[in-house]
């Protein structure tokens, strides 16, 4: 059995390969150098940054050429350490303390990293690393030590990999990467991700039981590594790169392909979104047709103050723009009003504590009762709407009052809108989010008003079945097959079809393949999902009938237990 | 002597590559440019001193430009920082 360590995977994909441990010791090569004169040293020190600095030139034209603007910025800005005017006075210093201009670089840069360190944005933190590879690299050149051969691929692992090791090796040697901090916004892992190499984050100890040479499987999907694996583990993994591989090929024909049964009925397959650029991901890669549930959360997460009316303009208008482009501007973009509570305080949302936040004063209530913070959102996707086509949505609704006075908002925002002299769009859509049993109970009234429903089923299943899904012991509980929140969903969904409406799902539920029949069936138009969930569905339903689906769905209504109803459709697929 | 005052507009402030932009615009002038922020006062042809000056985004930063290309380098500094490096 091979030894296993676990972190988190961030760039997914599995690679098999010998380990390279990053960040050579470099106190051997120190202790052997023979130093000159101070003013050889000073004199050495310089000429070495010059080198370096015209190495590091070649290799950022190197990149640039072959169009890797992401890694050939990060080298510039490294050959700008190098070139430092502050840095060479520090060396100098340096020189006159220790007498060696090898040690002096790396004390002159290590100061520097320890500047670094301390600073409070986490991100500056993070470039403590740029400063150390920095200085190893001149005083690697001062000591004379060439970059190791690289033979066959490997997997490269270390507690804090210098950015410059990865961006200096060809791609095609590299299989994965292996860091112990758990940093995302490490330049290693941006440059991993340009280069879509499978990566591991975050293993923290456990880098230790790593040796130089290991061979090494390494999963970027769940996190795990398998250090020394016995040939039995390897072949098992050989099966399932094979399958990741015919799989990935066979999604790949799928994209293009609409969500289209056997007999002719088509379903919407969006996606569910935190940002533009998650959009042009869902579209590009896994052919989301579409956005069913942009979280605007982020617009108001990390800030101090109350997010600005232009500053959520442009990021609405991206994402609106971004469905319109590939689907002929008929790619809807449904962008749901903040949903925030007590669970997640922001310094301009007071809500104070509460026994039970998820009971408490969040979401479409905050909006409702703060109009410096609905006012300016609400305004900002109405003008996003010019540039395709937008959909407003409220969180939380359990009644008709809350969403009559929340459209009496929408319609104040295009007054000020016009005095303003500001474009925006007549024609966005305005709809709830069914995720209280109040509203889907009422769904027939409802449907009146609204222009649609979209079914959020994390929160409607946890409050149908007074079960937190989050606490282990009564998680068995927790099933969106449960018969009492089908039927609510049955009925959500035929109470928008009876008044001409149209009705969708934004909970995870929406990327159950075997739920995406039934819910077919019950007359679902669109399902919005996270976009890698997107594939697997599509393929359900291009492979069944509606007929088939409709008799399915029959016999589900008439059965009586959740986990029998999960068991008999899980054997149809 | 030229001062002009703006305030850092990209979400990630000045990391590594808008600071490597930053230096590298700053050096193709022949004045002395200095950055004054948060207190501090570094030299602007110094990427290792603008970047440890820590700005996010929002810090509100001063340019100081004294040589004869002053007046040039004061304001394209300033509509640099100002166009957000080209980023969000």
């Amino acid at each position: 059995m091979a030894e296993k360590i676990k972190g988190k995977g961030v760039i997914s994909g599995i690679a098999v390969g010998n380990i390279l441990l990053a960040g050579q010791n470099l106190d051997g090569y120190l202790v052997n150098y023979k130093p000159g004169r101070k003013d050889t040293e000073k004199k050495k020190a310089a000429d070495g940054i010059v080198v370096v600095a015209e190495n590091l030139k070649r290799s950022i034209d190197d990149f640039n050429e072959k169009g890797l603007k992401e890694q050939a910025g990060i080298l510039e800005a490294h050959r700008m350490m190098v070139e430092d005017p502050a840095m060479s006075a520090l060396i100098d210093e340096k020189i006159d303390e220790s007498g060696s201009a090898p040690k002096a670089v790396l004390d002159a840069y290590e100061t520097q990293a320890q500047v670094f360190e301390s600073m409070e944005d986490e991100y500056f933190r993070g470039r403590a690393v740029d400063m150390r590879d920095v200085g190893k690299r001149i005083a690697k050149h001062l000591l004379g030590i060439k970059e190791p051969e690289i033979v066959g691929k490997v997997i490269v692992a270390g507690r804090d990999i210098e950015p410059s090791v990865i961006a200096g090796l060809p791609t095609d040697k590299i299989a994965g990467v292996i860091l112990g901090v758990g940093s995302t916004t490490a330049h290693a892992v941006i440059i991993a991700k340009t280069r879509a190499i499978p990566t591991v984050v975050g293993v923290g100890k456990g880098i230790e039981q790593i040796a130089d040479g290991d061979p090494v499987i390494l999963d970027g999907e769940t996190g795990e590594i398998l250090i020394r694996p016995t040939d039995k583990e390897r072949k098992s993994y050989d099966t399932k790169i094979k399958k990741q591989e015919e799989l990935k090929a066979h999604y790949a024909e799928l994209k293009d392909k609409p969500a289209i049964t056997l007999d002719g009925k088509e379903v919407e397959l969006v996606a569910n979104i935190g940002s533009p650029d998650d959009a042009d991901a869902a579209i590009k890669n896994f052919g989301a047709t579409g956005v069913g549930l942009f979280r605007s959360e982020f617009v108001f997460m990390g800030k101090t103050d109350v997010p600005k009316e232009e500053d959520q303009f442009k990021e609405y208008k991206a994402a609106v723009e971004k469905c319109a482009e590939v689907t002929h501007g008929e790619g809807l973009c449904v962008i749901r009003t903040m949903d925030i509570g007590g669970d997640k305080p922001l310094p301009y949302i007071q809500v104070g504590k509460e026994e039970n936040p998820f009971l408490g004063y969040r979401a479409i209530r905050i909006s409702l009762q703060r109009k410096d913070l609905f006012l300016p959102q609400l305004k900002a996707i109405l003008r996003a709407g010019v540039y395709g086509k937008a959909a407003i949505m409220f969180p939380m609704v359990i009644n008709v009052q809350e969403f009559l006075a929340a459209k009496e908002f929408v319609e104040m925002a295009k007054m000020e809108l016009v005095h303003e002299g500001k474009e925006y769009s007549d024609t966005v859509q305005v709809g709830i989010m069914v995720e209280t049993p109040a509203a889907a109970v009422m769904a027939p009234i409802l449907a009146k008003y609204v222009d649609f429903f979209s079914i959020g089923t994390n929160d409607l299943v946890q409050y149908t079945l007074a079960v937190d899904r989050g606490n282990a012991q009564i998680s068995y509980l927790y099933n969106h097959f449960n018969p009492a929140v089908l039927r609510l969903i049955k009925r959500t969904i035929e109470s928008a079809n009876k008044e001409g409406k149209w009705a969708g799902m934004c909970g995870e539920m929406a990327s159950d393949p075997n739920a995406a029949v039934i819910l077919m069936a019950m007359g679902i138009k669109e399902l919005s999902m996270s976009a890698p969930s997107i594939p697997r569905v599509k393929e359900r339903i291009r492979n069944i009938t509606f007929t088939k689906a409709k008799e399915i769905l029959d016999k589900v209504m008439e059965m009586e237990d959740g986990d029998k109803i999960r068991d008999y459709l899980s054997t149809l697929s | 002597m030229t001062e002009v005052t703006t305030t850092i507009q990209n979400k990630t402030g000045i990391h590594a590559r808008p600071a490597s932009v930053f230096v590298q615009k700053a050096s193709s002038f022949k004045s002395k440019i200095q950055l004054k922020a948060k207190g501090k006062t570094v030299d602007a042809k110094s990427i290792l001193m603008i970047m440890s000056m820590g700005l996010v985004k929002g810090t509100e930063v001063t340019i100081v430009a004294d040589g004869p290309d002053e007046a040039t380098a004061a304001s394209e500094l300033q509509a640099l920082i100002d166009s957000k490096f080209g980023e969000a």
